[in-house]
């Protein structure tokens, strides 16, 4: 029996290529949906915003072109200053402080013990919890009379009288960091575990074997092989730490004599309590560049990507 | 107690919980011996090597290494170096990192690291291969650098966990011959554990078969086959498959499929039943042999140099032959068959073997 291909090459090729162009439809059929969406939340605002960065923008009345005269002004703006270089003390300390405890909880609870999966969900609990929700919640536990921390303090003889927590800076700073640890430090422990939990047993194994104790294993294993993931847990815990904004509205409304006005905070009064948009507009895009360039340089650092 | 540079396990037991895995292992491995642990999966080979290892905590009995009770020490301080079946090796690490990891977390100076990971790397001949990482070699490159990071440590005893799973079959062959040549250069002691009985035959000196836990027989690969203790390890144990008839004694020999063989001894009282064993490759075709029967020819394999015939006695019990002879045996057919009663192998109804 013999069989024989028939099709000749020319008559196959232009279905092919039709089927080609279909399939190449199709796949643009399937992320419209997401392309429509960032277009229209993301590029088109990210878009008019700098467009607005450029004028004079009242909230009523006519906008004006000033160029780049809204960023000259970031220059000579001891405020904006004063912001930034808040939002970076905070960025520090709440990242060293989240990731101080949200590693060891991770190892704690990476381990198969009694109760494991019970100790993960108490960890993890606040963070279902919205940011303005924890911040109403923290303003109740820390007031002076009828909430949590003061009577306690005052019970153990700690402050000779209820201690106001939000009244001064020393207090208050503190008090919002606790907070802001409670509520991400079960967010950056699941991520934590998850890379924890993709480093095969058996590397582990080797290395006993090989002599390395538990922090040469921490040290050598353990951590080069989490660069991924910590470069992810690490840019969010930044990025979320530079756009903070609710815990310092609600708990302390810009805090003890204006020192806790975060850079987003300063872009909220800017623009909606000075109706300054214009320049608000340019601040949220310099914002914007600058949690960019954080971000390349933590993946640069990490060096994720050159993993062979 | 024990010997100089071996090993010993005395009444080595493990469970989880209320559930016993090993139960009271009892072995003793003379200095430079290839000891192989072959078994099912679940027999607890895997489990044993690492408690060897000290990766596995021993519930009760004791490990000694060189004379040495090891049984609780760490990992690191036993004298053993490990080859996992899954290579484990570190993959942010050059080939000469991993090789070198266990020297330095020793604070080996590291000119010594430097000689020691060149020799290893010489003995494997992964030399050209130092600075790569692991990601960037083939799954043999990748074994020999397990291997050799076995070698750099120096160690009293090598544990093999099945290493050559991973590997394709003509990579598997090659890589077990250069285990054995690797023994007879290094001479150390070596634990191999293995589910393919290839392996385990042609490597071993010594085979421990385990199953659920247990040691079901210890010694060299040819008592192994030739003399098999019972009935697991006589099916466990060559290929294709030992023949199991059921027959029952009779004075002098056996009785199956109507037909009475001498074997010039008694088994038991005559009328008990017995289960016969006789290898495929112990039955000739033709009626050369002490013991003659004639078999119903199903259907047969020819696989080159041999030829399977699958086949039924005359009770309807089937049989397999290997055919070595250049003749063709066609199917459907009935032929007689002989095999020489000095490599049959009778089994009580408990399984072990029974001898005169």
């Amino acid at each position: 029996m013999s069989m024989t291909i028939a099709t000749p090459v020319a008559a196959a090729e232009k279905p092919r290529r039709r089927a080609r162009k279909n399939r190449q439809l199709q796949g643009l059929l399937y992320i419209a949906p997401a392309v429509i969406l960032v277009t229209i939340f993301f590029v088109i605002p990210v878009l008019f915003t700098v467009w607005m960065s450029f004028h004079n923008w009242p909230l009523l009345g006519q906008p004006s072109w000033i160029g780049l005269g809204n960023y000259t002004r970031m220059f000579s703006d001891t405020r904006f200053a004063a912001a930034l270089s808040f939002t970076a003390y905070y960025t520090v300390i709440a990242t060293i402080a989240i990731f101080a405890l949200a590693f060891p909880l991770a190892l704690f609870v990476q381990n198969e013990r009694r109760g494991v999966s019970a100790y993960r969900t108490i960890f993890f609990m606040p963070v279902v919890v919205g940011l303005a929700t924890a911040s109403l919640l923290w303003v109740w536990l820390a007031n002076v009379d009828s909430g949590l921390f003061s009577p306690i303090l005052r019970m153990f003889g700690v402050t000779g009288r209820s201690a106001n927590l939000l009244a001064t800076f020393n207090n208050a700073f503190p008090t919002i960091i606790v907070m802001v640890v409670w509520k991400i430090v079960g967010f950056t422990m699941i991520i934590l575990l998850t890379g924890l939990q993709s480093i095969p047993s058996d590397l582990i194994e080797a290395a006993r074997i090989d002599g390395a104790g538990r922090w040469q294993r921490f040290r050598f294993l353990t951590l080069p092989l989490m660069r991924r993931t910590l470069a992810l847990a690490l840019i969010l815990s930044v990025t979320g730490s530079v756009l903070a904004f609710d815990q310092f509205y609600i708990m302390t409304s810009g805090g003890p004599q204006n020192r806790m006005i975060s850079v987003v905070y300063y872009i909220f009064n800017q623009s909606f309590v000075s109706f300054q948009l214009g320049y608000g507009s340019a601040l949220s895009i310099v914002l914007l560049g600058i949690l960019v360039a954080l971000s390349v340089v933590q993946l640069w650092l990490l060096r994720v990507g050159d993993d062979k | 107690m024990t010997n100089a540079t071996g090993m010993a396990l005395r009444q080595v037991r493990k469970s989880y919980g209320a559930t016993n895995v090993v139960h009271g292992i009892d072995l003793d491995v003379a200095a430079g011996e290839f000891v192989v642990f072959v078994g099912p999966s679940g027999c607890g080979k895997s489990t044993l090597l690492r408690m060897i290892a000290g990766l596995e905590e021993v519930t009760d009995g004791e490990i000694s290494i060189g004379g040495r009770d090891v049984t609780d020490l760490d990992p690191s301080q036993r004298g053993i170096a490990m080859v996992f079946q899954s290579y484990a090796l570190y993959p942010h690490m050059s080939v000469r990192d991993n090789l070198g990891f266990g020297l330095k977390m020793a604070n080996t100076p590291k000119a010594e690291i430097e000689t020691r990971v060149t020799a290893a790397a010489k003995i494997l001949k992964i030399e050209p291969l130092l600075e790569r990482r692991p990601g960037q070699l083939s799954g043999g490159q990748r074994q020999r650098v397990a291997i050799g990071r076995a070698i750099v440590r120096k160690p009293d005893v090598f544990l093999f966990d099945e290493p050559l799973s991973n590997l394709d079959a003509e990579l598997r062959v090659s890589m077990r011959i250069e285990i054995a040549r690797l023994h007879k250069e290094l001479g150390n002691t070596m634990i191999y554990v293995t589910h393919d009985q290839t392996e385990a035959m042609t490597l071993a000196d010594k085979i421990v078969v385990l199953r659920d836990g247990r040691i079901e027989q210890v010694g060299t690969p040819r008592e192994v086959y030739e003399h098999p203790d019972n009935i697991f390890v006589a099916g466990f144990i060559g290929s294709p498959k030992m023949n199991f008839l059921a027959g029952v004694a009779a004075n002098d020999g056996f009785d199956l499929a109507g037909k009475t063989f001498p074997l010039g001894y008694s088994l038991a009282e005559p009328g008990t039943p017995v289960t016969v064993g006789i290898r495929p490759e112990h039955i000739e075709v033709g009626p050369s042999g002490a013991a003659t029967f004639s078999v119903e020819v199903d259907f047969s394999e020819y696989l080159g140099g041999t030829q399977y015939l699958y086949a039924t006695l005359a009770d309807g019990q089937s049989l397999v032959i290997e055919h070595r002879e250049n003749t063709e045996i066609l199917g459907d057919g009935s032929i007689t068959v002989s095999c020489d009663p000095g490599r049959i192998e009778v089994f009580s109804a408990t399984g072990r073997r029974m001898r005169r």
